[in-house]
């Protein structure tokens, strides 16, 4: 049987989505593998839900907002534009084809352009093949992965970091200082490596308690990394030691705190 | 000519906070300046200290929040000195203030912001081992508990602003320029690590299982990266095997670091015991070229370690180590008896020594004072607390590199030098709260006031405030019942003392945070709305309750109403107490009138108080007069000649020669001491003594002395020196009479002296042979560099150990036989002089002094300070201090330091017309007690005494004495004693209250 | 047994275990929410009677920490008085039938927050596991107006 992929499809109301109506206004044909979702707009459209989606076996994730400058809550969709860069960030992190992902901009006078979009994203995931997370025999270790990533673009501080990227790469910062994008990307770069990795062990101590070299081997991190995380994370209270297995500390997953 | 009363410290480790403490408690004003947001320094990253092993923080902490609140110190911290203009007794200073961004008033120090910066950083206090975030406190505990942002990492994302509820956050701070007038500065930059990055062949930097001293110190601490637990930090075992390389940085010429930093010995030693302590089964070894264990009962626990603790101690210089690539274990490889070895471990500790401050060139050139050929301040023997600009005095480790106990007893003494010099001045720019007048309470029903604080979300975002409130205003005795974003904000402080007095409350009751930091801001707004300071109790609604049951907003919330109630239960009872005033006599009595008694009778005097001096012998000068010529080239004769002159002609000084002290009565500011001399008895009224009672030389029975003329002390030796003695061979024996099963002690000055006495040697005769036979050459800090002088010129330096003591006999001459380690061969030496470097003992009369005083002795007959670490010259009996030899052996810049100490220690006493005491003290209750005397024996203050009265001897309690610790309660079979705002009757309803829903 | 929530009553010394507890506190060391706390300025401040009323009031467990010894109080002796009364004591408990593990005496430092919540949790469970106290069904002590 030929592949048909699951495509999730985010429509912001205002454009997009009345751009996909538009599309069936006018009759345009286009493939069955889209499932709709309508928000009210694309910034709405974060990391964790995006994450969870791929978690859960689709095959791809398409996020359609209104042009720049069009968007009916003035700047939702750039916004979106930062999230989705966040959500890419976390996707290549997990070894998830980044290429399951797309974001554009349709209008509600584009009804052709979406029919396109839709052909063109449902041939790219054509391609790219079925998800390794769908069907009955899902990659386990994959899927720890993408839940981590899911984990770190839920906590605090990515989404606080993607929440004031616009304002501060745009208008500059509290000190009325300049930050430019590379700055910024810099200091993502750097957090999102730090909180995929922390929920990456976290993760792994949940399934089964380990030593930093159990975990490494697992996780193929470096150990003194491992460590580093683990003092970081006992240090929030979500690790802590359970017992001395000959000269290893064995750690256990905490209550983690809200 | 001007003269101002403000001092300004600048260094805020253990040194800057206790010379700060001294003159602020002496009446000045001082401005303490930090470069870190916090003061405390290195101490606060210590784990535990030695030779006694304490929790570093629990001896730290009330000393730093002692500084952070004290009236007459003003902390200046995250400062920078920028210039000094004017001279002694009228400096103005302006310094560079870094913007904290974050305002000092209304910040609460919750946290709030840290938790949710987005931005981390390398955590400097856990070097970095752990991680901090773009806004950050130090430490924990930090003094003051005032965030900073990191401007260098600091995004500008801005929801440290949104998140503080006390809005405290100022994005637009600058850094400011401030200037104060002061009349003299002390400087306490401290120390910086050695960088051992530069010595490249022991791989740290390169091998992640080679740390410093100071990260093996976080990594053992319970706050540390690893809560106390050793790991490895390239892959988290736990180590077996642990090396300790010392000397890093150390005597060491090639880094341009020749001297000996004195402390690493010790601390290394520490690490290794407290190591094995912390992971039992843990394998120590300490590769070294001399234990250099010469402080006060060191060697002891030098001894402890390797024979009771298991270290393994291997006399070497390590080569280098390298690293297994794969397991990241390193070898070893090091010389040990001409064989070179190479022995596996699992890590490495690199004992580091003290750098002078990175900014010290810095210093030096705005100060204008000069440094010495190594960069610390340039000091004299004679004069250890001055620099070479008049009017700034230096202490701690940038005056010579020092441990802690040192650096205190200094610090103490640059403040009696800052306060000398403006003393006149005394109380003019310190201000004393005036309170209204006390209401009387007596006969009133309790109508306790209660304020429940949110502390922003701290509290309110876990225990359910207004169910707490509702709750407490059922509670019996309530009177009153609010609710505060912030109970400590200066409004709400304000509003307290309206709602005391709009509803006529005469209990106060606040729920949030610890006592043990606001307590004392709370009594104070109680005085200010004319209530007694101690009406007043605290429910700690925060610390322990909800940000340790975060999770549990329901169990915490019904804690918290707990514990208002057991507050409110103990509220209801607690009564007013008034804190006793004693009156101080302006006088001091000095016993000892050696170098060190002397020179605290000068000090003391020089400020204005009547000093009796008191010495046993003839003739004032003690051992000093025995000293003719000292390491450096000073004249230790003109010296004396110099202090005897000025001592004798000092109006305030009453010298009592020949003298002996009979009886001492009384307590702190109340002495009375009969003195006995040839002229009869005398009494003496005053309000301190100071022990300067120093030691003697030990007279040895070995090595023929005594029996041959040629056997003589390094004293003696002196002595023949300067008469033009100019021995061809000389043999020296160190650690005689020291050292050794009787006197398991280290004498501390024999190797100096030793030195100093070669060098003359080989001065006056350039072709003599000079032998030295020692077990560990102890020439620490700068005169290690007499120690190469000496080797270079030719002196010989042979060790030897107790199983292989040099033998020396005479027939028909004398014959030194001793066993060259390195040769493994006897050698045979014919001396025209055999000098023996006999160490020091304890002054005879100590035993019967300790006994007047009730003060007391260490094993080794010495007299025991209250603390070790950060009491040197203390005893828990207050008003009594002690210096110099009588302390335990020590140099002549040390006994200096310390004398000059004690008179700053006694000044915070004799500076006041009377003293105010705690009022929470004992009581004893006449008609109950049966005179048992239970409670004098377990009081360590002797604060209790025995009176007779009606016939009946019953126990009495010296108000001025007791500390208030509630033993003698807890002891008192006859239930007699009260301990104060502690009773039996406010911890049992405590109890009671904890267990039992109160009846409505 | 399983709803037991054993009820502890905490004496700690004002200088070290009170300041432990604060730093656990600081850290944010979660710990189960069975312990009230009273502050004495020493350990040694604390009688057996104060731990005697702790149990006949229905305590299930009482606590007693204070400075490592043999130099950390700041009393100087303080904790080795505590240490010495807390052994009697024991010895008492266990004639009147009152498991002696019921009290326990431990060294907590200012910088041993860590040790305060582990402590805290280990009691918990071990008070969990000999269930409530023999005392508990006792009358009922009424505090409050006396």
């Amino acid at each position: 049987m030929a592949f048909e992929p699951n495509i999730v499809g985010f429509l912001c109301n205002w454009c997009s989505y009345a751009g996909a109506d538009l599309a069936g206004v006018s009759r345009i044909q286009y493939p069955t593998n889209l499932r709709v979702i309508r928000v009210m707009c694309s910034g709405r459209v974060e990391p964790a839900v995006v994450l969870s989606i791929l978690a859960e076996g689709a095959d791809g994730v398409m996020i359609t907002g209104c042009h720049i400058g069009d968007c009916h809550y003035i700047d939702g969709n750039l916004h979106a534009k930062r999230k989705y860069e966040l959500t890419r960030r976390l996707v290549e992190k997990t070894g998830l084809k980044t290429g399951r992902l797309r974001l554009e901009w349709v209008s509600a006078a584009e009804g052709q352009r979406f029919a396109d979009l839709v052909n063109d994203f449902t041939e790219q995931i054509r391609e790219l093949g079925p998800s390794p997370l769908s069907g009955t025999t899902p990659d386990l270790g994959l899927l720890l992965k993408v839940r981590a990533a899911k984990a770190a673009a839920e906590g605090f501080r990515l989404r606080a970091l993607v929440g004031k990227e616009e304002k501060t790469v745009t208008d500059g910062n509290v000190y009325g200082e300049e930050v430019t994008q590379e700055e910024w990307d810099k200091v993502m770069t750097e957090s999102v490596e730090t909180e995929y990795s922390r929920h990456r062990i976290h993760i792994a101590l949940t399934e089964a308690p380990g030593s930093v070299k159990e975990l490494s081997e697992k996780l193929g991190m470096g150990s003194q990394a491992v460590l580093e995380h683990i003092v970081a994370l006992r240090q929030l209270g979500w690790v802590d030691v359970q017992e001395i297995r000959g000269t290893s500390p064995v750690y256990v997953t905490m209550e983690v705190p809200q | 000519m001007r003269k101002v009363g403000a001092v300004m410290v600048v260094g805020g480790g253990i040194a800057g906070i206790q010379a700060s403490l001294d003159l602020a408690d002496s009446g000045f004003k001082v401005y303490l300046v930090e470069k870190e947001p916090s003061i405390g320094g290195v101490m606060t990253q210590l784990d535990k200290t030695f030779p006694t092993n304490d929790c570093a923080m629990c001896i730290l902490a009330p000393k730093l929040v002692g500084a952070g609140r004290h009236p007459n110190i003003e902390l200046v911290p995250y400062s920078e000195l920028k210039k000094v203009e004017g001279e002694e007794g009228d400096f103005k200073v302006t310094l560079n203030r870094k913007a904290m961004r974050v305002d000092p008033e209304k910040c609460t120090g919750c946290g709030d912001c840290a938790q949710k910066c987005p931005v981390s950083a390398i955590d400097k206090y856990n070097e970095g081992l752990g991680e901090r975030k773009g806004i950050f406190i130090l430490y924990s505990q930090a003094v003051p508990l005032v965030f900073a942002i990191d401007k260098e990492k600091c995004l500008g994302c801005g929801i440290c602003a949104e998140v503080c509820k006390a809005e405290a956050i100022r994005y637009d701070e600058e850094d400011t320029e401030v200037e104060v007038e002061v009349g003299s500065i002390i400087l306490a930059p401290g120390f910086e690590e050695f960088d051992p990055r530069i010595v490249t062949e022991y791989g740290y930097g390169r091998y992640p299982n080679v740390v410093t001293s100071i990260e093996f110190e976080r990594i053992l601490s319970a706050t540390g990266p690893y809560r106390g637990t050793v790991l490895r930090p390239s892959d988290g075992e736990l180590p077996r095997k642990v090396a300790f390389l010392q000397c890093v940085g150390s005597r060491d010429d090639r880094v341009g670091n020749p001297y000996c930093s004195g402390v690493c010995c010790m601390y290394a030693i520490k690490e290794a015991v407290i190591a094995e302590e912390h992971n039992p089964g843990l394998e120590p070894t300490i590769f070294f070229m001399d234990i250099r264990a010469f402080g006060k009962e060191f060697d002891d626990y030098y001894a402890r370690a390797e024979e009771e603790r298991g270290v393994r101690f291997i006399r070497c210089r390590v080569s280098h180590t390298d690293q297994e690539p794969d397991s990241k274990d390193l070898y070893v490889t090091y010389v040990e008896d001409g064989e070179v070895k190479k022995e596996r471990f699992d890590m490495v500790v690199l004992s580091v020594g003290m750098n002078p401050p990175a900014d010290a060139d810095k210093l030096a050139d705005i100060m204008g004072f000069e440094l010495n050929d190594y960069g610390f301040a340039k000091t004299g023997l004679f004069t250890p607390l001055e620099t070479t600009r008049p009017g700034v005095y230096v202490c701690g480790a940038f005056a010579s590199p020092k441990d802690i106990p040192d650096s205190v007893a200094q610090a103490s003494g640059a403040a009696a030098k800052a306060g000398r010099a403006i003393a006149s001045q005394r109380g003019t720019l310190i201000t004393s709260a005036e309170y209204p007048a006390e209401r009387d309470i007596s006969g009133e029903e309790p109508r306790v006031g209660v304020f429940v604080c949110h502390c922003g979300i701290n509290i309110g975002g876990v225990v359910d405030v207004p169910e707490v409130v509702e709750y407490a205003r059922a509670l019996p005795g309530v009177a009153y019942v609010e609710r505060n974003l912030y109970t400590c904000s200066q409004d709400t402080q304000e509003s307290i003392k309206e709602k005391i007095l709009e509803n006529s409350l005469n209990r106060v009751v606040v729920a949030s945070c610890t006592p043990r930091t606001h307590e004392p801001m709370f009594r104070a707004t109680l005085q200010e709305a004319g209530l007694n300071p101690y009406l007043f109790e605290m429910a700690n609604i925060r610390d322990q309750c909800s940000w340790v049951h975060m999770h549990q907003p329901e169990a915490a919330t019904e804690k918290a109403k707990d514990l208002v109630r057991m507050a409110v239960a103990k509220a209801r009872l607690i009564q007013p107490l008034k804190k006793p005033r004693i009156d101080v006599t302006p006088a001091a009595l000095v016993i000892g009138g050696g170098l060190s008694g002397m020179t605290a009778a000068l000090e003391l005097a020089d400020q204005g108080i009547e000093t009796h001096l008191v010495e046993k012998e003839d003739e004032l000068g003690g051992n000093l007069r025995r000293i003719k010529f000292v390491l450096g080239g000073e004249d230790p004769q003109a010296k004396l000649g110099e202090l005897v002159g000025r001592v004798k002609g000092h109006e305030n000084i009453r010298v009592h020669i020949g003298t002996r002290v009979e009886d001492i009565q009384g307590y702190i500011g109340n002495f009375e001491t009969t003195l006995l001399s040839k002229a009869g008895e005398e009494a003496v009224k005053h309000g301190v003594v100071i022990l300067a009672t120093g030691g003697v030389e030990y007279q040895p029975s070995e090595y023929l002395y005594g029996e041959d003329d040629g056997v003589m002390t390094q004293l003696e030796l002196e002595e023949k020196l300067v008469e033009g003695f100019s021995p061809d061979t000389v043999v020296m024996i160190q650690c005689v009479g020291s050292r050794c099963e009787e006197r398991p002690y280290c004498s501390r000055i024999c190797c100096n002296d030793a030195v100093k006495n070669a060098l003359k040697v080989k001065e006056a005769n350039p072709c003599s042979e000079v032998f030295v036979l020692y077990k560990d050459m102890r020439t620490y800090g700068f005169n290690e560099d007499y120690y190469r002088k000496a080797a270079k010129e030719g002196v010989l330096f042979i060790r030897y150990d107790d199983e292989h003591k040099p033998e020396v006999t005479n027939d028909g001459g004398l014959r030194v036989r001793v066993l060259d380690p390195v040769l493994n061969e006897d050698i045979v030496i014919e001396p025209d002089a055999l000098v023996l470097s006999a160490g020091v003992l304890p002054a005879l009369d100590n035993q019967r002094l300790a006994g007047l005083l009730k003060v007391p002795l260490s094993k080794d007959g010495f007299f025991l300070e209250a603390h070790m670490k950060l009491r040197p010259l203390d005893f828990a009996t207050d008003g009594v201090f002690l210096c110099g030899m009588a302390h335990g052996p020590k140099a002549i810049d040390e006994s200096i330091s310390q004398a000059c100490g004690a008179a700053a220690r006694a000044m915070t006493i004799l500076s006041k017309e009377t003293l105010e005491t705690e009022g929470a003290i004992a009581r004893v209750n006449e008609d109950l007690c049966s005179g048992c005397r239970m409670c004098e024996g377990v009081c360590e203050f002797n604060a209790v005494e025995m009176v007779e009265q009606d016939g009946e001897v019953h126990s009495h309690i010296l108000e001025e004495l007791c500390k208030g610790c509630g033993v003698c309660a807890a002891t008192c079979p006859s239930g007699a004693i009260t301990a104060g705002h502690f009773t039996d009757g406010e911890i049992l309803a405590q109890v009671r209250a904890a267990l039992t829903e109160v009846s409505r | 047994m399983t709803d037991f929530e054993p009820k502890i009553v905490g004496f700690l010394c004002n200088w070290c275990s009170y300041a432990g507890a604060d730093l656990a506190g600081v850290s944010r060391f979660q710990y189960p929410p069975n312990l009230r706390v009273i502050r004495v300025m020493c350990s040694g401040r604390v009688h057996p009677a104060h731990i005697m009323e702790a149990f006949k009031n229905g305590a299930d467990g009482v606590l007693v920490a204070g400075c490592h010894p043999p130099n950390d109080c700041h009393y100087i002796s303080g904790n080795l008085k505590a240490q010495r009364r807390v052994a009697l004591l024991k010895m008492l408990m266990a004639q009147l039938g009152l498991d002696p593990e019921r009290l326990r005496l431990e060294w907590i430092s200012a910088a041993e927050g860590d040790k305060f919540a582990r402590v805290i949790r280990e009691m918990v469970s071990n008070l969990k596991e000999l269930g409530p106290s023999p005392l508990h069904d006792s009358e009922a002590v009424i505090a409050g107006d006396d």
